[in-house]
């Protein structure tokens, strides 16, 4: 087992979804003076980057919008990073730190998460405020260290995560994606070839919103006149869309709701049956 | 179980034993909907909701119910641990069984109101019984804390526990003696505590827990006690009084109280501390 191979291994135990890896000098291109990783720790050669699970697919499915704010994440990846500090400090006898990550002015972080989860191969930026998409995983949230240690970095990938097949199949019909359409204030942004070709997010509003008490449209569960079964989850005309299963009458569920979850996992995975779930839910 | 493959729930609950539970139990999502209010039956957060995966654990050691400063149970917050695996648990039934799981956010709802109900769900999942003080107690156990995950899977359901914990027979025995309980002599409702219930033969027929008095006990240096320095601090016209209250012991300690634990948020544990039926089943040197 290679060194790198070694660390990967050592993340993914301590419940890391993805490891990568990715060289420093890969930083100097687009990260400012300061926010390097050698501006953090001298000497660093190797930034290794653990992404952690995101919401599962039935959290996303939850009406009440307050149980993704306050169960978004687990943690994992921090565990996992540093796991592997440990192991890069005390068996191969090299210096590792946990990257910093959160910001300390305004919404700067010391070093960006995003941009080293993009150098070390696991995720591209997306239409939807640019979050770093997995095209396995989709939505993960990424902590990573900085190491001494000389490790063979992994490549950036090559195909973007983001547009979905589905998404770029609308916006050629339509003009727009279902992240674009839902959430116009903020997000903006064109694709051609299947490709994004511009992508812009207005970080400021989305903050102001995220930050909101009463939403404009308010969620939560329905009155028990309408909990009668059988009903759907909100996200089921989006599910139909993006995998084609039933011609769609409408192209988007309600204009409400994140749409991240187009990228959860539980749909994508090859080994995961979708046939229990739904049949389930609407047989009820 | 069908379109579960058999042997589902046990694997499920040997996977949460290893990842850190005491217990697990499975409960029907149905079986909420004759206790639980509209908006917090599991069908309300999942869609489709079939079961209910409770696990408890991460209960205090012996050690922190025998240290003598109150602080320590207070301020030593230990639910994060039960709750990573509440949340594995949810990662592990989406990728392993291919349903959705979705797990119970802990805190509230709104006010005081949880989004599920976690003692409910551990009563429902068969892991324990109501206390006369109030927390979920399980028979071999004792007191513990929760995590569930709600899921479309249609895991068998455990049968609810049919001999309670509560009352011990160390308790049983004092109130036919003295007409009370550790626990209720400990935190009386009638003067000044948040406690009072009755038992008959053997099992307790009444019970009355004031959480609103208790929120007071308990809540001192929470977000409660933050608020109100800050109202405070805004209406103080004196600068240096301003200061005082900003810099001070007790506005300090809120603030570590909010940042770094959690149990503080909970009981003053001062009734769970001379509960039989809580811990101190093992003997420690």
């Amino acid at each position: 087992m290679t060194r790198e191979e070694q660390v990967k291994a050592v993340g993914m135990k301590a419940g890391a979804r993805v490891v990568g890896i990715a060289p420093v000098e890969a930083f100097r291109a687009k990260v400012p003076e300061g926010h390097r990783p050698e501006d953090i720790l001298p000497g660093a050669r190797s930034v290794v980057v653990a992404g952690g699970d995101g919401p599962t697919a039935g959290a996303w499915r939850c009406p009440d919008h307050r149980v993704m704010e306050i169960t978004g994440y687990d943690l994992r990846e921090n565990v996992a990073v540093h796991a592997m500090c440990d192991f890069i400090e005390g068996t191969l006898s090299h210096r590792a730190i946990q990257a910093p990550s959160l910001p300390v002015h305004g919404h700067e972080p010391p070093m960006s998460m995003m941009h080293a989860a993009e150098l070390a191969g696991l995720g591209t930026r997306s239409l939807a405020a640019h979050i770093i998409l997995n095209p396995e995983y989709g939505l993960l949230y990424y902590a990573a260290l900085i190491t001494t240690l000389p490790l063979e970095p992994d490549q950036p990938l090559a195909e973007p995560a983001c547009p979905h097949p589905g998404c770029a199949a609308m916006y050629k019909r339509i003009g727009t994606t279902p992240c674009l359409r839902v959430c116009p204030a903020c997000l903006a942004g064109t694709v051609q070839d299947g490709r994004i070709q511009t992508s812009t997010y207005d970080r400021e509003k989305c903050h102001s919103r995220a930050d909101l008490r009463h939403r404009l449209v308010p969620e939560g569960a329905s009155s028990d006149r309408e909990r009668g079964r059988p009903r759907t989850a909100a996200d089921d005309d989006l599910q139909r869309l993006l995998h084609e299963e039933h011609p769609v009458a409408r192209l988007l569920p309600r204009l409400d709701r994140a749409m991240l979850r187009v990228h959860a996992r539980l749909p994508r995975r090859a080994q995961v049956p979708e046939a229990p779930v739904r049949p389930e839910a609407r047989a009820r | 179980m069908a379109d579960l493959p058999p042997g589902s729930a046990a694997k499920l609950k040997s996977v949460a034993l290893e990842s850190g539970a005491t217990v697990c139990g499975v409960a029907d999502a149905t079986a909420f909907d004759a206790y639980a209010p509209e908006k917090h039956r599991p069908g309300d957060l999942l869609p489709g909701a079939r079961s209910v995966v409770v696990v408890g654990g991460a209960q205090p050691r012996e050690g922190d119910w025998a240290a003598t400063s109150p602080w320590v149970m207070q301020t030593m917050g230990t639910t994060e641990r039960i709750q990573g695996v509440g949340r594995r648990l949810a990662q592990y039934i989406e990728s392993e069984f291919g349903y959705y799981a979705l797990y119970v956010p802990p805190g509230t709802a709104s006010g005081d109101t949880p989004f599920l109900s976690l003692m409910l769900a551990a009563e429902l999942a068969g892991l324990g019984s109501r206390s006369l003080a109030g927390p979920v107690l399980n028979r071999e156990h004792g007191f513990m804390y929760w995590s569930a995950v709600i899921t479309t899977a249609p895991f068998e359901a455990d049968g609810v526990e049919t001999s309670p914990a509560c009352p011990a027979p160390a308790c049983r025995e004092m109130w036919d003696r003295e007409r009370t309980t550790p626990c209720l002599a400990t935190c009386p409702g009638s003067n000044g505590g948040c406690l009072s219930g009755k038992l008959e033969n053997g099992r307790a027929v009444r019970t009355f827990y004031d959480a609103a008095r208790c929120n007071t006990r308990v809540h001192t240096h929470w977000v409660g006690g933050f608020q109100k320095v800050l109202e405070e601090t805004l209406n103080e016209p004196d600068r240096d009084k301003r200061k005082m209250l900003l810099y001070g012991d007790f506005f300090t300690r809120s603030l570590w109280a909010i940042t770094y634990s959690s149990t503080n948020i909970a009981q003053c544990f001062e009734c769970m501390r001379v509960c039989p039926a809580a811990h101190g089943l093992r003997e420690m040197r």
